[in-house]
């Protein structure tokens, strides 16, 4: 597991990937920062604790499905290019290949969301400095436990969303149709289900992961969310062991 | 029609009844598999007859419906105590796209927790040194397969299984692959290589594993296969000036002794010798 830990890190540290990901970031920090801190420039709304990571909590809240989609297209890629069966032939443990790929692609996400954070609490001071907000209380202890609350949430439910989407791709193997029954599901289906059941929000993976990251979700939910992801690991882990590679 | 097993102790990779069934359709039908250590094996048979199937449960990647073997001394079933010593190609080759040839291949070497110190060597040995920097998207079909058997190369393998290893490679790819195969086979190391170019396979294989439809159709030593069915006997002065008196020997001497000649013909070098002699090798 360590040693495709350190594999997958050779393809994530190239410097395009890293400049990609810089990018991304610091895009996202400016536009948050802007769109959350300019509004509230006229009122008091941001001038509490967690202020400075509000545009981080509001923006990320969506980026859930992003997530899903980028680890299924990442791992059914490694079925559909054949790289998985080359990989299988230096190291036949299957499940530590999966696990140390995914712990290396965890890590990684991690890191680019505590970039991010900071990006952000950077930018959103700036915004709030030049619009008058004052920032007396983003800089308190309260302000720095909101920001790691923030921070643990967006990744609680980013982990959960990888998991789910690395499953997927796992059990179903084709590009195409993972992105598509994937996307299809926690997109339309699930906000139709909504429309027709009403509780429909406290038992469907991708509603529950919707108000976990919008701050609406208690204990309950977080830990429903936790046994679908456990499911999705052991249906991935079971069908890892038993299907033969044959593509 | 089977060359006498060699004492098992010896054998590279043993299989006995191995089988594989996908729903009705038998791949790959009882199946025993000798093949000594040191042998260079060529393993042969139509489209569809199971060898690309066989090397699969060889490696691990596909389980076997019935049977048992041994690769390398250790139970087919635990290939993890046993891949570590084995380099493989099966099929097209498959990298990252988005990687260089030298990047996939620090990937492969960080997978198997080999040496990423030999890269440059393996680079080398299959004449990809200077495009290793490029994309594997980039790369021709040849270049791909270079770097597949480059991959299989690394960690310096007891056991190389190649599935048709010259697929998409040009007549001088061909020449380097015959060269390279006979270096690693120095005795020591086995080679397991199929492939639907007998010709090329003649030149290589002391061992030879001939299968059809799932089942065995001949093993054991190359020379044996078919043997006493010559044709033809050639003659091949060593002053080409002497040709033209040699053909008439030949001819005036079978009259004498009443042997009826089907044939006589003067041979120039091959289409392959003559290409070779009018092109230079290296994938550009
Ligand atoms: N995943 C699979 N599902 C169903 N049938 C399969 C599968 N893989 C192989 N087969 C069947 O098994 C048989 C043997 O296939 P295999 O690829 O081993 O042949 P091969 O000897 O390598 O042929 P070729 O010379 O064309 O490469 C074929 O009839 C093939 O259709
Ligand atoms: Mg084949």
């Amino acid at each position: 597991m360590n040693a495709t830990f350190h594999a997958e890190l050779i393809k994530l540290r190239r410097p395009r990937v890293l400049a990609i990901t810089v990018a991304i970031s610091f895009l996202f920090a400016v536009g948050s920062a802007l769109a959350v801190v300019l509004p509230a420039a006229a009122g008091p709304a941001l001038e509490r604790a967690g202020g400075a990571t509000e545009a981080f909590s509001t923006g990320l809240g969506f980026t859930g499905i992003l997530v899903f989609v980028l680890f299924i297209a990442n791992f059914a890629a490694e079925f559909s290019q054949g790289t998985f069966r080359t990989l299988l032939m230096r190291q036949p443990r299957r499940l530590s290949l999966v696990a140390g790929k995914m712990a290396a692609l965890l890590g990684f996400s991690a890191a680019a969301l505590a970039v991010t954070l900071v990006l952000t609490g950077i930018a959103s001071t700036l915004v709030a400095v030049t619009q008058g907000v004052s920032t007396g209380a983003w800089a308190s202890t309260d302000g720095l436990a909101d920001a790691v609350g923030d921070y643990a949430r967006v990744s609680l439910s980013w982990s959960a969303w990888a998991t789910l989407g690395m499953a997927l791709a796992v059990v179903v193997r084709s590009a195409p149709i993972a992105l598509g029954t994937g996307i299809a599901w926690s997109g339309p289906f699930e906000h139709l289900l909504q429309d027709a059941w009403a509780g429909a929000g406290d038992w469907l993976p991708g509603l529950l992961l919707e108000s976990v990251n919008g701050e609406g979700g208690g204990a309950r939910d977080v830990g429903v969310v936790v046994v679908y992801v456990a499911l999705a690991a052991v249906a991935a882990a079971v069908t890892l062991r038993a299907r033969d590679v044959t593509v | 029609m089977t060359g006498t097993p060699p004492p098992s102790a010896a054998l590279a990779v043993g299989a006995r009844g191995l089988a594989k069934r996908y729903g009705t359709r038998c791949a790959v039908d009882g199946l025993d598999l000798q093949i000594p250590t040191g042998a260079v094996a060529g393993f042969v048979g139509p489209n569809g007859a199971g060898k690309t199937t066989t090397m699969a449960m060889l490696l691990g990647l596909v389980e076997p419906t019935e049977g048992t073997g041994s690769v390398l001394g250790h139970p087919l079933d635990e290939p993890e105590s046993y891949l570590r010593r084995v380099g493989a190609l099966i099929e097209t080759p498959a990298f990252y796209p988005a990687l260089t040839g030298r990047q996939n291949l620090a990937v492969l070497a960080a997978v198997g927790s080999q040496d990423p110190r030999d890269i440059p060597g393996v680079l080398e040995l299959v004449g990809l040194t200077e495009r290793g920097d490029d994309r594997f998207r980039g790369y021709s079909l040849g270049m791909k397969q270079r770097l597949g058997i480059a991959g299989a190369l690394l960690g310096d393998p007891d056991l190389l299984i190649l599935d048709e290893p010259i697929n998409g490679l040009d007549p001088s790819g061909i020449r380097e692959m015959r060269g390279l195969i006979r270096r690693l086979a120095d005795g020591r190391r086995t080679l397991l290589i199929s492939s639907h170019a007998l010709a090329e396979l003649d030149q290589v294989c002391d061992w030879l594993v001939v299968i059809d439809r799932g089942a065995l159709v001949y093993q054991g030593p190359a020379a044996d296969f078919g043997a006493g069915s010559e044709t033809s006997v050639v003659a091949v002065p060593e002053r080409q000036d002497d040709l033209p008196r040699l053909r008439r020997l030949v001819l005036d001497a079978a009259a004498e002794q009443g042997i009826a000649l089907a044939d006589v013909r003067l041979a120039g070098p091959t289409l392959e010798e003559r290409y070779l002699a009018s092109t230079n090798g290296a994938p550009r």
